[in-house]
């Protein structure tokens, strides 16, 4: 009797995580996979240049504050380091972008998404931003003229021009760009969830806690439910 | 410890002035429970344990949370800055926010758990027809809240759910109108739409609190069924709710704190199941998302909709699913509660419980013709199943019912 309840159980749970599966599946064309750290304070920072020197030249990242560069350990930049790269913005201000819209959408036809929340925002989070800075190409069908072909952006006719220039790098840098678009997609991640090491850091507690808990509540109930016959 | 507490100076006291003393005997120390309850049982207390969580968050996300569609830099609004202002400045708000946002789901996942026993083992029967039928208005009031609940960040699936759920009372005949109109506060859903269903977010759960006490207390009237479905008499068959099933909730409080905060800490988008990617963007009234979905706790319900040709008849439909929840006790003839002693509808309500995942599956995914297709199988069985139950008692061997539990 007990087994055939196990049996159920594990069945419901088993057609419960079906459509899990299945959807893990879905989305098109592969994305190229991204190694990132959100942990790793030099990667970040590496991604931070990038993102200051390239892509804040059109993107802004409005939620992540200039004070929050010296405030989030992960980036733990000085205070004389983040007044260099404000300029005259106060440190209040997010990451914006010199770009006006209005500019933008002259030059590009629409105005740049801000990023703060892009890899949360896009389905495959970190290996799309990889993805796309890496999927310049060529179009196969020639319709599409070179720079604004990209094989990972959907409909691949992408408004962005090539920012490191990946559709006609020499062989010797494809690393060092493969590298540039992982930091500033492992900068990207971060700064889309700021709290989450710390959120990782406190869940580990919190589950060794629970675990003992529910121990001590487990053997309390067996002793409490021991003269009952059912 | 509860005994020795009874006896103190300071309980007599208020005792005297509240009858303290004949409430907690008749509701824990001397309330009988049958004693072969299993772990569905927990769902109850589970359910209760989720509500007070999300009230609490939710008090203190309201504290932070800005209702206002007012348009700030990068297409962003107030609303939306407000619920990233929480997420990155606000001590520990992201952990408030992030224990709402999961709260919700996990709200339903016990919540469907809980009806599922219940259908299982009969509880809806005679003379629990009462305590069935203020659950159900709990389940919709829940939807409700959590459908209020969802626009508040004002993200695309926000707005864009929004526009679609209240599109459909625009499909009723003659009141339609009039009804999109007033949920909306406009024409299409904006700033005024925000702001009502941010009051009505925080009005509903106020709802919720004293229905539940009512389900409880309708519930300390007629006593807990069992997995026998058999009328248990005080006596062997009973032990009292204190301590016996306090201990055994709070175990059970345990395991699901254990799922929940994995959750929570490691994983609160669960995949995009609990926040949807799109939601992360901000809500665009020019730009439709190529698949709008409800979360997954309403899907069920939406392909019972989009089963329909017609707008009219899907709408029907929905609510006419929701609807035939309140009947189940008068539709379903039979003496015997438990499905263990019923073969026949033991095989229904399996059936009936992966139709509705299938149902819950269909309305997540983006629809196809094959989809469409099991949608509208599964929303035939949806309803088979509630327009069989008054002939099945008539064919139905049921097994020989044990005397003693």
């Amino acid at each position: 009797m007990k087994f055939k309840h196990f049996l159920t159980v594990a069945g419901m749970a088993l057609v419960l995580a079906l459509p899990f599966a299945a959807l893990a599946n879905e989305g098109g064309a592969a994305l190229k996979h991204a190694e990132v750290n959100t942990a790793d304070r030099d990667q970040i920072n590496r991604g931070l240049t990038v993102f200051t020197e390239v892509c804040m030249g059109c993107h802004s990242a409005k939620y992540v504050t200039y004070k929050s560069l010296i405030d989030y350990p992960e980036i733990g930049l000085t205070r004389e380091a983040v007044d260099e790269l404000r300029g005259d913005k106060p440190i209040t201000s997010g990451l914006i972008s010199d770009l006006s819209p209005e500019d933008a959408t002259v030059s590009y036809g629409k105005v740049p998404p801000d990023l703060s929340l892009i890899v949360n925002a896009r389905r495959g989070g970190a290996n799309y931003v990889y993805s796309i800075l890496t999927g310049f190409e060529k179009d196969p069908d020639g319709k599409i003229p070179d720079g604004t072909f990209n094989e990972y952006f959907p409909g691949h006719r992408i408004a962005m021009p090539d920012p490191l220039g990946w559709l006609d790098h020499d062989e010797a840098d494809t690393a060092v760009l493969e590298a540039q678009a992982k930091d500033v997609a492992a900068f990207l991640t971060f700064i889309g969830d700021p709290h989450q090491n710390e959120r990782h850091a406190i869940g580990k507690y919190v589950m060794i806690f629970l675990i003992l808990l529910t121990i001590v509540l487990y053997l309390l109930k067996k002793e409490v439910w021991k003269d009952i016959k059912h | 410890m509860l005994e020795k507490m009874m006896k103190t100076k300071l309980f007599g006291w208020i005792d005297e002035r509240t009858g303290a003393e004949a409430i907690l005997k008749s509701q824990l120390t001397e309330y009988q429970v049958p004693k072969n309850l299993n772990y569905m049982w927990n769902f109850g207390s589970l359910a209760l344990l989720v509500l007070v969580l999300q009230i609490l968050t939710g008090i203190f996300l309201a504290m932070y949370y800005k209702p206002s569609a007012a348009l700030t830099m990068g297409g962003y609004t107030v609303a939306f800055d407000s619920v990233e202002r929480i997420m990155r400045d606000v001590n520990f708000g992201w952990l408030i926010r992030y224990m709402h946002a999961v709260g919700a789901s996990a709200f339903f996942v016990v919540v469907y758990m809980h009806i599922g026993r219940g259908l299982y083992y009969g509880s809806y029967k005679g003379p629990r027809e009462l305590l069935w039928i203020i659950g159900v208005v709990i389940l919709l009031i829940m939807q409700g809240a959590a459908f209020f609940g969802y626009l508040l960040p004002w993200g695309q699936m926000s707005f864009w759910g929004a526009t679609v759920i209240t599109n459909l009372f625009g499909a009723l005949p003659v009141i339609g109108g009039f009804l999109q109109e007033v949920l909306r506060g406009g024409f299409a859903v904006g700033d005024p739409t925000l702001n009502r269903f941010f009051s009505l977010h925080y009005l509903f759960p106020l709802l919720l609190a004293a229905i539940v006490g009512g389900h409880v207390h309708a519930l300390h009237v007629v006593h807990s069924n069992n997995p026998t479905g058999l009328d248990v008499h005080e006596g062997k068959s009973t032990i009292p709710f204190h301590p016996y099933y306090t201990i055994k909730d709070a175990f059970g409080v345990g395991v699901f704190l254990l799922f929940y905060c994995y959750v929570v800490f490691f994983n609160p988008q669960m995949g995009g199941y609990f926040i949807e990617v799109d939601n992360y963007v901000p809500a665009d009234n020019l730009q439709t998302p190529p698949h709008i979905a409800p979360v997954w706790y309403l899907t069920p319900w939406y392909t019972i909709l989009r089963s329909f040709e017609s707008k009219l008849l899907g709408v029907v439909a929905m609510g006419a699913s929701l609807a035939i929840l309140f009947l189940l006790p008068f539709l379903d003839r039979s003496k015997v509660r438990s499905a263990r002693y019923r073969p026949v509808y033991k095989q229904m309500v399996y059936l009936f419980f992966i139709t509705v995942i299938v149902l819950g599956y269909c309305g997540h995914s983006a629809p196809t013709p094959t989809l469409k297709l099991i949608g509208q199988i599964a929303t035939t069985y949806y309803f088979a199943f509630f327009l069989l139950l008054p002939f099945v008692h008539k064919f139905e061997k049921t097994k020989p019912l044990p005397e003693e539990i």
